[in-house]
This record gives structure tokens, C-alpha cells and sequence, in this order.
């Protein structure tokens, strides 16, 4: 708990250190923005093309593709120095200081730096989320859907643009409560057990996937070599995103068992997609988040024992 | 009772000899020739509370090791330390609470924002009261001179005024112990004087047990009334400077100049073996003496007596060339 209430201030802290270099906090979130808006597009024209995907009809894919980027986008928030953890920690020596101080230190690595900008990601993902719920259902006037869109990205440009404070977080979460009141009272079919599920899936899967990387990270505690596999796993996320079960044998097993990133994207919405012919994998969900972080934390306690340190 | 006891304490890194050159490289990928070096090898010491131990030893001696073991950040092959009360790689968490560690040649602090900024996180990783903070923040202001660097990036501060930065961060949460790596590394005379002010007081005030490394041996002289000596993982010696001085052979010199040329016949001085003389030039001459054996004022005034001389310098031996000389040998010589 005390972890807790100091991770505000690693976060100011972070926000500091990027308001330093205005210029390339700008860019960056600039590129980001960009990096969203060309996969969606991608998306788009596909099914401009084919009507269905196996059996996978547009806003269905809408919907995993956005809940997926929930996750990956909260989880890109966090991973920043866990994907740079062997070089700038092990080989450049920091780990160091992270062990002489009273706070875990898998904590102070993972909060040390934020890729803030990813928060757009997470949000993206929200919004379309919210849209293809909402489209499944319900017919939308052009002007609700309007407001749907408005509101989180307003806030989200106030995170983003205008003041860089933690408080317009919580702005931006009043902006997602209104959205979710406003879908309620719209009559939405969203029972709040829809909701919490729903909260519960995001949690697994950012686990899922801090979990996934944080083992990676751990072997730069036993090869001081610069280990490249964080980026070619990096890149399977985007299997995830779409059903498992337009690939082939091998890779829907690898997907599901080995580096299970469908657990953190597809296996999750299929509940909100009403497909139950998957209802077994997902009440697994939280047993494989669970599972993957206590392999994790116990892989990396034993990486840290074996700590070697750099010279001088 | 001792505050840091460390006994028998070992530490074996498994490194791997790299072949060169790019085809040199490829076979790397494939084959790794493990080779296993004692860093620190069956090491034992005790250090009480409120004492300022210098711990010396050339590059790669192991000094950095042994306080990476009693910090908590390396896990001891065999052997076992005890400090403050915990077992410091085990109890990391409440044993770091305890300890202030400075790296020389690293800092704590966030290198792209003010420095202020870097103390308010350490106050909440620390849990330090705000009545705490201020008052420790006074207290190295009136020997660090802080407050004008306060509110600078880390990155704009010079070295030495980074190390004071440092330093300050190190104490911020008033620790038992601290240790310190080589803290006036690179540093001018003006900035080690302050650092070596600061540590006086803070020892001499607060009762603040302080082991540091160095490779500057004024700082031992000036900080350190003892003195630990490792050399290629054992420890040497273990004792105070004094007792260094005594258990190594200490020969001093004196040179004298004479008024006129000549040849000098040293035997009408009357110190027989004791002092051994040589004529450097035609006019300067050298004599080199035990100061156990010979008093040093009376050679000189034997010297001034018998002998027309314009000049007189002594040389004592130095404890940078006592250590000089047990880096070259590698073992200790008994006296």
C-alpha cells in the first residue's frame, strides 16, 4: 500500500523529467497518435474489401482490436523500461540504485519512466470499444455518436496537450464516467456486472502483458549480452488482435499457451461479443494473468539474487 | 557490539573471456569460456558504531565489491555480513531504510530536473517527516552551501557540486551507516575540503558510522583513524594509520645541500650502518635512515655540525607509498 500512494509521485516525477524537453514529448505523442490512427485505417480498408473474416464480421473485429488497445495502451504506458531494462539497467549499471532503496524493485523499475503518450492508445480503444457496444445493439443517431466521441478525447487532449497535470486524469476519468452514465441511461444493454467484467478483462491483460515482458527483462540479469527478443514479442501482440481462430493450429497454441496474448485480447471479449462457444477460455482469463505474474515475480526475485552488478 | 560484522565473506563471478575481431565475435555466439574470478576472498572485519573506517585498495582490489555486499546490492558467494541488525541482501527493505550510500562516480539524483525535485521523492521513499527534512536540509546547507543549487537540473550542476547534491541525498533520511565509494573522485582541493568537512561533522554530530573507499590517501589521513587494506580480493591489513606507519619498514631521507663543492667523509659523523649515506652530486648529499633507529633531529644536527651545508630537506616516508609498496608486493611484510 505504501507502494501505492508513492506511485503518484514517481509519476510526477516522470511528467517532470518530460516537460524538461517539450519539443520531443510533442513529437512523440504526435507519432503515436499517428501509429493508431494507421492501424485502424488498415483495418478499414481490409473490410473494405471483404465482407466478413472468417466468420468475423467488421465491428466485431472493431471490438477486439479496441479492447486490445485498452490494454496495450495502459501497458505501453508502463513498459517503457521494462523493454529497455538490460541496457539501460544491467549493462549501464542503475540497478544499483534500485536495490539500495527500501521500495521493490520491480516497483521502481516499471515507475521510473512512463510512456505517457500511450495513454492516447488506451483511449482510442475505449472510444471504439464504446462505439461497437453501442453499434451492436442499438442504432446510433450521428449525433450521439458525436458526443460519445467528444467527450473522453476531449479530456484526453487535456491530459495530452494542455496542462500534463495528473489532475486532468481524473478529468479524464470523469469523461469516461459520463460516457457510461450516458450509455446507461441511453438504455444500453450493460449490466454493471457487464462493467465490472469488463474492468476485470483490462486488469488481466495489462497483467498479462507487464508479465509476458517482465520475464523477458529478466534475462538480461543472467546474459550480459544485449538480448533482442523483447521487440520480435513485442510485435506478436498484433496476432492477438484479431480471432485466434483464423490462424493456423501452431500458432493459435502458441497464442493461447505459450506467450498467451489472446488471453490479454481476443479470449476476453468474446464474452462482451456474445460468441459462447469460447466461454471456457474466458473464465480462464484470470487464472493465466494470475499464473503468468507469480511466474514473473518468482523469476524475477531469482534474477535479482543472481545480480551481478557492473565494475568500479 | 560491533554495527557491521563481516566474516569470512567471499564473492565469485562467473565471467566470460570474449574472443576478438567480428569472427572472434560469431564464436561468442556459440561458445562461452566461463571463467570464475574471486573478486573478494574470505574476508573478515568488524566495524563498531560511530566509527570512519577507510577502506583502500588498487583498481579491481575489490573495494566496490565488498561494499556492494554490505549494501545489499550483491548476494555473498559464501560468508556471511550482519549489519545494523539485518542480513543486508535478505532484509533489503528495512535494511536500506538505515543506510545512505554514495557512488562516486554515479548519481541518485533525476539528472534532468531541479534538485529539489529529486529530495522531495527520496522524503517520500523514506517516509521523512516535513519538520525532518527541513531541519536535515539546514544542517547540510550550513556546510554543503545547498540552497543555491537547489533549484538547478542535476545535468547544469558541476561535479563537485553534484557530489554535494549527493551527499546531501545520501543523509536526507538520516542513516545509521554510510557508505561511500569513492566520494572525491575527479574533484578539486576546494570541493574535497568541503566533502571532508561535511563528513567530520556528520560523524562527529550525528554519530554516523561512515566505511569509505578512496583513492586519494589524504582523505584516510585526514577522516580515517583506521584503515582497511585489500589487495587482489584478501585483506592486507586491518588497523590503525599509526600501526600502518610502524608495521612497514619506514625509511626517511634527508638531503643537504653543502656550501662548496667536495668530497664529504660521512664516516666522521659517527652513525656507522645506521644511516645510509651517498654523495648525489658535488654538492648534494643523501641520507637514509629508520626513524625507530634514529632519531631524526639528531642526525640533523650531527649533519649541521660537522658539516658546511646551505640546506637541509627531510622526507618522510608517506602512507601513499607504504600502500604504493603493498600493491607492488601484494602481501604484508612483518616489521
Amino acid at each position: 500500500m505504501r507502494h501505492l500512494s508513492i506511485l503518484g509521485y514517481y509519476f510526477a516525477q516522470y511528467i517532470k523529467v518530460r516537460l524538461a524537453y517539450p519539443g520531443d514529448f510533442l513529437i512523440s505523442v504526435f507519432t503515436s497518435l499517428a501509429g493508431t490512427v494507421a492501424s485502424f485505417g488498415f483495418l478499414y480498408i481490409l473490410f473494405h474489401r471483404v465482407s466478413s473474416l472468417q466468420g468475423w464480421a467488421f465491428e466485431e473485429l472493431l471490438f477486439i482490436y479496441g479492447f486490445n488497445l485498452v490494454c496495450l495502451g495502459l501497458f505501453n504506458v508502463l513498459s517503457m523500461n521494462l523493454y529497455e531494462f538490460g541496457e539501460r539497467y544491467i549493462m549501464e549499471g542503475r540497478f544499483d540504485q534500485i536495490m539500495l532503496r527500501p521500495l521493490h524493485s520491480l516497483f521502481q523499475v516499471i515507475f521510473e519512466a512512463f510512456r505517457i503518450e500511450s495513454f492516447q492508445e488506451f483511449a482510442t480503444g475505449l472510444v471504439v470499444v464504446v462505439y461497437v457496444w453501442h453499434k451492436l445493439d442499438l442504432p446510433l443517431t450521428p449525433l450521439d455518436l458525436v458526443l460519445f466521441l467528444l467527450r473522453p478525447l476531449h479530456s484526453l487532449f487535456q491530459v495530452i496537450f494542455e496542462a500534463f497535470r495528473i489532475e486532468s486524469f481524473q478529468e479524464f476519468a470523469t469523461g469516461l464516467v459520463v460516457v457510461v452514465y450516458v450509455w446507461h441511461k441511453l438504455d444500453l444493454p450493460l449490466t454493471p456486472l457487464d462493467l465490472v467484467l469488463f474492468l476485470l478483462m483490462t486488469a488481466c491483460g495489462v497483467t498479462i502483458y507487464l508479465s509476458v515482458f517482465v520475464m523477458l527483462s529478466t534475462l538480461s540479469f543472467w546474459f550480459e549480452d544485449r538480448v533482442g527478443v523483447s521487440p520480435p514479442v513485442y510485435n506478436m501482440i498484433a496476432f492477438g488482435r484479431y480471432p485466434v481462430t483464423i490462424y493456423n493450429v501452431f500458432i493459435q497454441f502458441l497464442l493461447s499457451w505459450i506467450i498467451p496474448f489472446a488471453f490479454a485480447s481476443f479470449y476476453p471479449t468474446t464474452y462482451f461479443l456474445q460468441r459462447h462457444e469460447f466461454s471456457s477460455f474466458f473464465a480462464l482469463v484470470p487464472l493465466v494473468a494470475a499464473t503468468f505474474v507469480l511466474l514473473a515475480l518468482l523469476l524475477w526475485s531469482r534474477g535479482v539474487r543472481g545480480y551481478q552488478s557492473t565494475g568500479s | 557490539m560491533a554495527l557491521i560484522e563481516v566474516s569470512k565473506v567471499s564473492k565469485r563471478f562467473k565471467t566470460y573471456d570474449r574472443k576478438e575481431g567480428v569472427w572472434g565475435g560469431i564464436q561468442n555466439l556459440f561458445r562461452r569460456n566461463p571463467r570464475e574470478v574471486r573478486a573478494v576472498d574470505d574476508v573478515s572485519f568488524t566495524v563498531d558504531a560511530g566509527e570512519m573506517v577507510g577502506y583502500i585498495g588498487a583498481n579491481g582490489a575489490g573495494k566496490s565489491t565488498t561494499i556492494k555486499m554490505l549494501t545489499g546490492i550483491l548476494v555473498p558467494s559464501s560468508g556471511s555480513i550482519r549489519a545494523n541488525g539485518y542480513v543486508p541482501y535478505r532484509d533489503r527493505h528495512q535494511y536500506t531504510r538505515g543506510i545512505g550510500v554514495v557512488f562516486g562516480q554515479r548519481t541518485q539524483l533525476w539528472w534532468d530536473i531541479a534538485v529539489v525535485e529529486s529530495f522531495q521523492l527520496l522524503k517520500r521513499i523514506y517516509d521523512v517527516s516535513d519538520r525532518d527534512f527541513e531541519e536535515q536540509l539546514e544542517i547540510f546547507d550550513a556546510v554543503l552551501n545547498l540552497k543555491p543549487l537547489l533549484y538547478t537540473p542535476v545535468r547544469k550542476l558541476s561535479l563537485g557540486e553534484r557530489m554535494r547534491c549527493d551527499l546531501a541525498a545520501a543523509f536526507l533520511h538520516r542513516p545509521r551507516i554510510v557508505f561511500l565509494d569513492e566520494p572525491t573522485i575527479g574533484l578539486d582541493v576546494v570541493a574535497k575540503e568541503n566533502i571532508r568537512q561535511f563528513l567530520k561533522r556528520i560523524n562527529a554530530e550525528l554519530q554516523v558510522t561512515v566505511v569509505l573507499t578512496t583513492h586519494d590517501l589524504s582523505d584516510i589521513e585526514e577522516l580515517c583513524r583506521r584503515v582497511l587494506i585489500i589487495d587482489r580480493g584478501h585483506l592486507l591489513f586491518d588497523g590503525s594509520l599509526e600501526g600502518l606507519r610502524e608495521r612497514f619498514e619506514c625509511k626517511s631521507q634527508i638531503v643537504f645541500e653543502l656550501r662548496e663543492p667536495g668530497q664529504v667523509d660521512f664516516g666522521r659523523l659517527g652513525f656507522n650502518s645506521s644511516v645510509e649515506f651517498q654523495q648525489l652530486d658535488a654538492l648534494r648529499c643523501q641520507a637514509v635512515f629508520d626513524k625507530k633507529q634514529v632519531a631524526s633531529a639528531e642526525l640533523i644536527k650531527s649533519i649541521v655540525n660537522s658539516l658546511a651545508v646551505r640546506d637541509v630537506t627531510l622526507d618522510d616516508t608517506t602512507i601513499e607509498e607504504i600502500v604504493r609498496e603493498i600493491y607492488s608486493r601484494g602481501e604484508v611484510v612483518p616489521s
